[in-house]
Parts: C-alpha cells; structure tokens; sequence
C-alpha cells in the first residue's frame, strides 16, 4: 500500500516538476531564478526519447513517442516504439492501453491516490508549487539559460522507494533522469516541443474527455 | 395480627415480658456485631479487593447457551476499539485540513497521561513492512489473477512485461523490473491496501470524500474509557482541541468517535438526572415523613434498614457467587426496596397504638403480618431462582438476602430504638388514615359484577394490543450527534461492525484459513449484490498453505514454463537462454510459504491483530480460531443473507451481538413473566392458608393494577420489555403488603395499616415512579410501570379491605 504510494506520489511529482518546474515559490533563489526562465503553457505537446537500464538486462532499452500535456486536464504518454502503448492520467483514473485493450486501471474511486496524484498535479500546473516542496528538497543551478535542479524526497521511506530525480532544461524541461535504488535507470529526452491551441491533435483532445 | 395476647399484652410488666426484653437486647447486640461484620467485609470488598461488578450482558445467560470462543472473538473486537478515539477533520483544502489536524494534536499533546496520539503508518512508511510478504511472493494471488492465469495468452503475459519494462511509469510497481516483471505481486499489494480507504500522505493519514481531504487522527485512551473521572477531563481537552483546529481553520469539519463519548454521554444524562429526579424524590420522601411524623428519625430509620438490607445481600451474594453483575445490582437493589414496608408498617402501628403498649409487645402483635409479608415476597422470588439464567438466580438470591436483612432489622432493633414517644401523630396523618373509612369498597353484588365485567373487557382489549420489544437498540439512547459522526466515520473510513462478524474455528491454523477462504467465496455473491463491500480477513494477506502452494503451481506453469512468456520477452530484448534460466531462478526463489502466527506478528500484521484469535479453548481440545469482519454493511435487513453465507457444519459461525443481546432480553423477559405468573400463584396459595376465602382480597389489588398498567400500554401503544415484567414483579411485592395491612379485622387497625400504604405508596412513587421522567428508555420503561401501578394499587387496595368490626379496646385508643 506503502510502496503503492510511494511510486504513484513519485510519478505525481515528476510530472509536477516536468510540466511545471516554473513557480518553486519559496525554494532556494535558483529555484526561484528556474521558475522564472521556464514558460507556462496551457498545452504542450512533443517527442520524448526514453532509455533504460534495467538492473539484469544487458542492452539498454529504447522507446519514443508523443506525450501531451494539459492544463486542468491530465497527461497522455503515447510510447510508439518499439511497440504502441498508451497512459492517460486524468482527475478520474490511471489507465494503461496496450494492443487496445486496458492493461492497468487505477479509478479514483477505488484508490484515493489517483485523485491525490491529480490534485497535486493540477494544483502544480496552477503554478502552485507547494505541494512538490512538501514532498521534496529541490536544489537547482542555473547558468546562462539552461539550469538543472535535484529533487529528493524528504521522507527516507519515499527518497528510498524512487530514489534521486533530475531535471535539465531552458525554457521547458529538456531532460529527466531517474535512478532507483533497485538499480534501474531511466533518461528520457524531449524535443520538438510544441505549446497553444494546436499543438494537441483532435485525437488527442478527445482522449482527455 | 389479632392474636389475643395483643390486647393482653399491653397491660405490661408481666415477668414473660421482661425475659422478652432481655432475649431482645441480646439479639440486637448481636444484630449490631452482624452488621459491623457486614460493614467490614463490604469495605474489604469494594476498598481492598476493589471488586468490581460484571458488565457483559451475555455472562447473563445459561452457560451451555455460552461459547468461550465466542465471548473471547467480542472481547478482542470490542478490545481494540473501546480504547480508541479517531478524529477526523476535513477541508476542501488539504493544506488546511493538516493545519488544522496540527493544531489539534498540538492540544491533545499537552495532555499526555489522558490521550496519546498514534504513530499511525508513519512508521510503516518508513519501515520495510513489505519485507514479510518479499519472499513468498510467488505465493500470493489475487481472484482476478489467478482468473486471468487461467485465461491470458502467454503472448498476452509476454507483451504485458515488456509494457512494463518500457514504460516509463507503467502503473504502480515495486522495486525492480525483474523482480516482479508482471506486476503480479505488484497488484497483490494493490487489492490489500484497497481493504482501507485511508493512505499516507505528507506523513499523515488521508481520507477523501465529497471533494474533502480528511485527516485521521487515532490516538489512544489512557485511562478506562468508563472511569467518569477520565470522561470529565478528556471531553473538554477534546472540545478544545476540536476549538484550536476551527481557529486554524474555520471551515474545517470535525468528526469525533470513540467509546469514551458514547460512555460520557450516558454518564453525563445519568448524572443531570440523578440529580434532578434523586433529588426530587429525596425531597419528597422527607417532607412526607416529616408531615407524618413531624420527626427525621423515621425516614433514618427506613433508610437505616434498607441499608443493612443492601449490605448484606452484597456481602452474601458475593460469597455465594463469588461476583454479582452490575444487573443484579440494579434489579436487586430496587427490589429491596421492598424493605421500606417492614419499616413504615412499624412505624405507622407504632403511632396507631396506645403509649401504655412498649415497642416490644407492638411487635408480637405485628409479627405474624410482618411474617406473612417476608414470606410471600420471599416466596415470589423463589420461582426467580429455579430459571436456568444465572442473572435471576443472583436477582432472586439477592433481593430474598435484602429483604430478610431489613426485616431482621426492623425486627430486632426497632423495638429498642422507638418509643411510644418518639413520633407524635399530626393532623394529616390522622386524616389520612380516617379517610379509610368513606372509601368506596367493592361489593360482589349486581353493580359490582357490572364493573367486574367492565374492566375484564377493557383490560383483555388492551392485552390482547400489547406488543412485545425485545431489541437493544430500543434501550439506548444516544444523542444524535453522536450517531451522525459515528455513522459518517463509518463510511468514510468503510470500517467493518463491531458487532456483527464471522467467526470460523478449525483444529488447525490451516483449517481455519481454508474455511475462510471457503466462507470468502460463498460471499462472492453478496459482494457481487453490493449488500457488503468486502471482508476483513487474515487469510486475506496469509492465504492457506493449500491456496499458497496452488498459486505457485499456477505461476509456474503459466508464466515460468521454459517456452512461456519469458522465451518470449528475451527474444524481444535479444537475452540468451540463460537469462531465461536466471529469471526463472530468480522468480522461484521468492517461495517460502507465508504462515499467519508470523503475519500477524510482523508489523505489516498489526492492524489485523484483532482478526486472528490463534489458539483457544482447553489443552485437552485445542482449537483454533479467527474472525472475518465485514465491511460495507449498510442495510441491517439484510443481515439474515449474511448469517445464511455461514455454515456451521463447516466451523463457520455467523455472530451477531446486538441480536445476542436482544436474544438475552427476550429470555429473561420470557422467565421473568413466568416467573411472575408463578409468584402470584405461589403468593395466593399462601395467602389463602391465613385468610381461607378472603385470600383473593389480598392479592386482587397487585394483579388489578398489573393488569390494568399492561393493558394501558397495550392502548397506548407501548411494547413490553423486560423492564415491564421487573416492575410488575416489585408491584407484586409491594401490593400484596398493601393487600396484608388492610385486612385488619378493626377499624382502628385498618386506619394505621391505610396509613402505611399511604406512605409506603408515595415512597415508591416517589424513589421508583419519577424514574418515569428519566431519558434512559430502561428506566424510563421500570418507572413508568411503577408510577401507573403503585398509584392505582394504592387506589384498589382500599376497595378491597376486609370487613372490619368497629369495635376497639378503649385502653388502646391514643389519649
């Protein structure tokens, strides 16, 4: 149940900082510096590039797709290669598809975290940031534009489940890496970032709905 | 009553008389030692042993009727929340709501020796609590799992781990890829920590509903949650916590549960009503003495005998039966209060004789009646003793002792501590007692048949309306705030009833788990109905060795065969055999069966401590057993489905508290009325050896106004309880004194006797007939019948006194 929480409110935060790293209200004067280069969008859609390591798999595994998010709505993470796959994260429920049938489903009404997860989630795209520096030292640097911040969970139980996060980027996140203590490493690359009305495909609009 | 040497008597000064006063002053010295032995021995009892009385109303019943097993399951039920209070406090903004929640912990805080506030799962959060369940991963299941084990593709398993393994945040997963790589254990973890709405967050415990985030607070009791000191201090510090949390947050919802307020609630009407109805009937009693008498000596006097009365059947029923319940206490004591009639009848012929006859001589002439009144009561309560429930054994036994204490009393001391000149008649009283004479008196003639064949109609209507209430509920009464947060919490946080559950016995721990597992899928369908949302089981987290061992089989040979789904996903992520091999190994490790007794007393197994009774019973027979609380139960018509899922034959019990109670009720109101019905027939065959065919004079005016109280009730509407049938029994005491005194064969007699009922019939109206008033439905119901009854026994009586002859001896007849 613990663990449960632990990935799902880590998860929450990593897209808090990823979609709206920019308003770290009372954090260290970088964060504060961070927040102010980073744009506020109500949409932002683009390509992310994902590699991981997996503790017991030799070659590093290689993934790419779209990903959206929007504002007061929820996040869709569509992986299309190496093979099609799609999370949707809204107020409601966490629902994986995978070959079109649903392969994970979490509702709000049955775990009350869902709706945790979404509340500190669009409480964070409001620009309201602290909820993620409840849960997380944040200690960022910023050079010419491009900054980076670590985030670590303030609770040992949580920093020991997700272990440490990073981010990199400009004007928007660029870069996330994850390291888990059970050895497993994540790096995922964005580009191609596109924000407004039409960055979202109607598609994906209906998605959300 | 009318024995010659009365009137013989009261010449004095006969050497028989002064042997008399000699005999009596050594019996009342020796009277005095029995009381200060009772006085020590209840002292040493209730100041050195501290013995208290028991409170469970099912050690009330037969003992084959009683299960040990059972009795044990309610107790660790009962246990692991009386001591308890959870605080809930809510806001539409949960940054609020822990400000809140912060400000009221910082209030309970100061007072550590009455509340504790609990760790909650902040260590759980921090400890591994998993750690326990880690190596017998391969060994646990959910129902949808094993279902989908059964239907799934290895294809479809294969595409699921690879989901898994790209995902960058493919759903909740623990630890490793490899360790779980189809979320199997995963979603284990998943359905048991669906078994509680409530989740960690920011270090606190969360509950959301209707767009409220909520803070749990559980914080434990201290002190007894039924000790009135520990309800006056923690009451207050929990309002004023509950003040310092609004002041945090003024729109913040507060909802407060526990025993303790339950119990401070019954504690705080108890003792407001004590004080305005024990205070009322105190003042009435003393003013209606002193109207009488114009002295206090009589009413000390009363209260002197009742009082020995109560010790010694204390004293005695405690050595007889080694404990009394609290019911006893109750019953008993007003019972005892039969006692007053031994008392006032003395004193009321004391003032109706002549000052030349000394006290001594006035009681020989007053023992036969005083006799006769003992033995009747006595006899009454005898038919109580040969029911098979312990509880009217004890009442019985106990109310007898009382009696025969106070009557000793009066016997032995009041000769010696009244004199012809220690009261003094008033007017009142004098009129009181003449009224006797202009008072209507039945006739069997045509009118009197008439109005025999009225109130027979009238009261057979009225009978044959009267319902029957047996149910606990219908006996308490509590505020309905109370009720409101309590039935709030209860959906908040889908807690199961405490007083409705499973219980499953089995001659091993294993058994037991398969008999829960069996019982959990007969309830498949209920939950399926949506009568219940689920149970609360320990097989839930510690499924049988059988069940265990079939879900590493089905793994096996679904997901870990050499050609199943990890051939696949290696071929996908280009691994060698050998890490197929290596998976394999790995997954198959992770098989050390998981045993309850080790569950429960990891940390992971504290919240359901309360569920696993292990073993019980004798050495001889041991036994294991365990509950299986429901949750989600909100409509109690449908508890027969839930008492249908159990099967006993297959040591599955369905128990049900509140209808044990009521079961317990209806029992002893059944035996009470039988009893009852036995009294007045024993009662009459007594009678009728003294008084031959007069007798019916006697007892018509108890089971007159028995008669027509229960009729009442039945127009009015009002079921009968047990408490009824208890009045009605002290009606019979008290009316067939009543019944006694007044067929005295003289006029002058049956004056002072009118008088005694007088008093006596205001005294109980007074002590047991304003209980009317009180909120407590139970003593509402005893009260109500003792204010109806006792005014209309001491109405009837009169009708049906025996024929007196106006003749009296003028020597007799107060200067």
């Amino acid at each position: 149940m613990t663990m449960t929480l632990r990935k799902l409110a880590a998860c929450a935060a990593f897209f808090a900082v990823f979609t709206a790293a920019n308003t770290v209200a009372e954090a260290a004067a970088p964060v504060a510096q961070i927040q102010a280069a980073l744009t506020k969008p109500a949409v932002m859609c683009g390509r992310f590039d994902q590699t991981k390591q997996l503790t017991g798999i030799k070659k590093p595994l290689l993934s790419n797709g779209r990903f959206c998010v929007a504002a007061g709505k929820g996040i869709l993470w569509q992986t299309l290669q190496p093979f099609p796959s799609t999370l949707r994260i809204t107020r409601n429920a966490i629902v994986q598809m995978q070959n079109g049938r649903v392969a994970m489903r979490l509702d709000a009404q049955q775990e009350p975290v869902v709706k945790m997860i979404n509340n500190v989630l669009f409480s964070l795209l409001a620009g309201d940031l602290s909820q993620l520096d409840k849960l997380f030292e944040l200690d960022g640097a910023i050079k010419n534009g491009n900054w980076n911040v670590a985030l670590k969970a303030r609770e040992p139980g949580l920093a020991k489940a997700i272990g440490d996060i990073r981010l990199e980027g400009a004007a928007f996140v660029n870069k996330v890496i994850m390291q888990e203590a059970s050895g497993d490493h994540t790096e995922i690359v964005f580009s191609a970032i596109q924000t407004g009305d039409k960055a979202m495909t109607a598609e994906e609009g209906a998605m959300f709905d | 009553m009318t024995e010659p040497v009365d009137k013989h008597a009261g010449t004095s000064g006969t050497p028989p008389g002064k042997s008399l006063r000699g005999a009596g002053r050594a019996l009342a010295l020796a009277w005095l030692l029995v009381v200060a032995v009772l006085l020590g021995h209840n002292a040493y009892l209730w100041l050195v042993q501290r013995a208290s009385p028991d409170t469970d109303i099912l050690a009330l019943l037969p003992s084959s009727r009683h299960d040990d097993v059972m009795q044990q399951a309610f107790v660790h039920m009962v246990d692991s929340a009386q001591q308890k209070v959870v605080v809930l406090i809510g806001e539409a903004d949960w940054d609020k709501a822990t400000q809140a929640a912060s400000a009221y912990e910082a209030v309970i805080r100061k007072q550590p020796a009455l509340l504790q506030p609990m760790a909650g799962d902040a260590a759980q959060l921090q400890g591994d609590w998993l750690a326990s369940f880690d190596r017998s991963r391969l060994m646990l299941l959910t129902p949808e799992q094993r279902s989908k084990l059964r239907s799934d593709s290895p294809q479809q398993w294969s595409q699921l781990a690879l989901g898994n393994m790209y995902g960058a945040f493919g759903g909740p997963k623990l630890g490793a890829w490899q360790d779980d790589p189809f979320g199997l254990f995963s979603g284990w973890v998943q359905a048991r920590a669906q078994e509680t709405p409530v989740r960690p967050r920011d270090g606190r415990l969360f509950v959301e509903s209707g767009g409220r985030s909520y803070v749990l607070l559980l914080m434990n009791l201290q002190q007894s949650a039924f000790s009135i000191s520990a309800q006056q201090q923690v009451i207050p510090l929990l309002d004023q916590a509950g003040r310092a949390a609004k002041q945090a947050a003024p729109d913040a919802e507060i909802i407060t549960a526990g025993v303790i307020l339950h119990a401070a609630a019954g504690s705080q009407q108890a003792s407001s009503e004590m004080a305005t109805i024990g205070a009322g009937s105190l003042i009435g009693i003393v003013l209606l003495m002193w109207l009488t008498f114009r002295s206090l000596k009589p009413i000390a006097l009363i209260a002197l005998s009742i009082a020995i009365g109560c010790l010694g059947a204390l004293s005695v029923s405690w050595l007889l039966f080694g404990r009394l319940h609290l019911l006893t206490l109750v019953f008993g004591a007003s019972l005892v209060g039969i006692a007053q009639d031994y008392a006032i009848y003395f004193l009321c012929a004391r003032l109706g004789t002549a000052a030349q006859i000394d006290s001594r001589t006035l009681l020989r002439r007053l023992l036969p009646g005083l006799a006769l009144m003992l033995l009747a009561a006595v006899i009454g309560y005898l038919g109580m003793a040969l029911t098979p429930f312990p509880g009217l054994r004890q009442m019985a036994v106990f109310s007898v002792l009382g009696l025969l204490f106070a009557w000793l009393t009066v016997i032995l001391w009041f000769p010696a501590l009244i004199h012809a000149d220690t009261l003094r008649s008033t007017p009142l009283a004098d009129r009181c007692s003449h009224s006797i004479g202009r008072w209507p008196r039945f006739h069997a003639n045509r009118n009197g048949y008439l109005l025999a064949a009225v109130f027979a109609v009238l009261a057979a209507i009225g009978l044959m309306r009267l319902t029957v209430s047996d149910d606990i509920r219908a006996l308490q009464k509590t505020p309905q705030r109370l009720i409101d947060d309590q039935i709030k919490l209860g959906k908040l946080l889908d807690t199961p009833t405490p007083a409705q559950f499973y219980l499953v016995r089995g001659d091993t721990a294993e058994q037991v788990l398969q008999r829960e597992e069996q019982l959990k899928q007969r309830l498949q369908d209920l939950i399926g109905k949506k009568l219940i949302s689920g149970v609360q089981a320990v097989s839930n987290w510690v499924p049988s060795q059988r069940q265990q061992h079939a879900d590493r089989d089905l793994i096996a040979a679904t997901l870990l065969t050499p050609q199943g789904p990890l051939a696949a996903i290696a071929a996908a992520i280009d691994e060698p055999a050998q890490w197929v091999q290596d998976m394999r190994q790995r997954l198959s490790a992770h098989a050390e069966p998981l045993l309850p007794q080790a569950f429960i007393d990891s940390p992971a197994g504290q919240p359901w401590r309360h569920l696993w009774l292990g073993k019980t019973g004798a050495q001889y027979a041991t036994q294991y057993a365990s509950i299986v609380a429901v949750r989600g139960l909100n409509d109690y018509r449908q508890l027969p489905l839930l008492a249908a899922a159990a099967a006993p034959a297959d040591g599955v019990q369905w128990v049900d508290k509140v209808a044990d109670i009521s079961a317990v009720l209806h029992y002893y109101r059944e035996y009470m009325t039988w009893a009852l019905l036995a009294a007045y027939f024993t009662i009459f065959l007594l009678l009728t050896l003294r008084y031959r065919r007069a007798a019916w004079r006697a007892i018509a005016p108890p089971l007159l106004a028995t008669l027509a109280t229960l009729a009442l009730f039945g127009l009015t509407g009002q079921p009968l309880q047990l408490f009824h049938v208890l009045a009605c029994l002290l009606l019979l005491g008290l009316g067939v004194d009543y019944g006694i005194f007044l067929q005295e064969p003289t006029d002058r007699h049956q004056r002072f006797s009118w008088l005694t009922v007088g008093l006596s019939a205001i005294s109980a109206l007074l002590s047991f007939g304003l209980l009317a008033l009180s909120n407590s439905p139970p003593l509402h119901a005893f009260g109500l019948t003792m204010l109806i009854g006792m005014a209309l026994v001491w109405l009837i009586s009169p009708c049906f006194r025996g024929a007196a002859s106006s003749s009296s001896s003028p020597h007799e007849t107060r200067q």
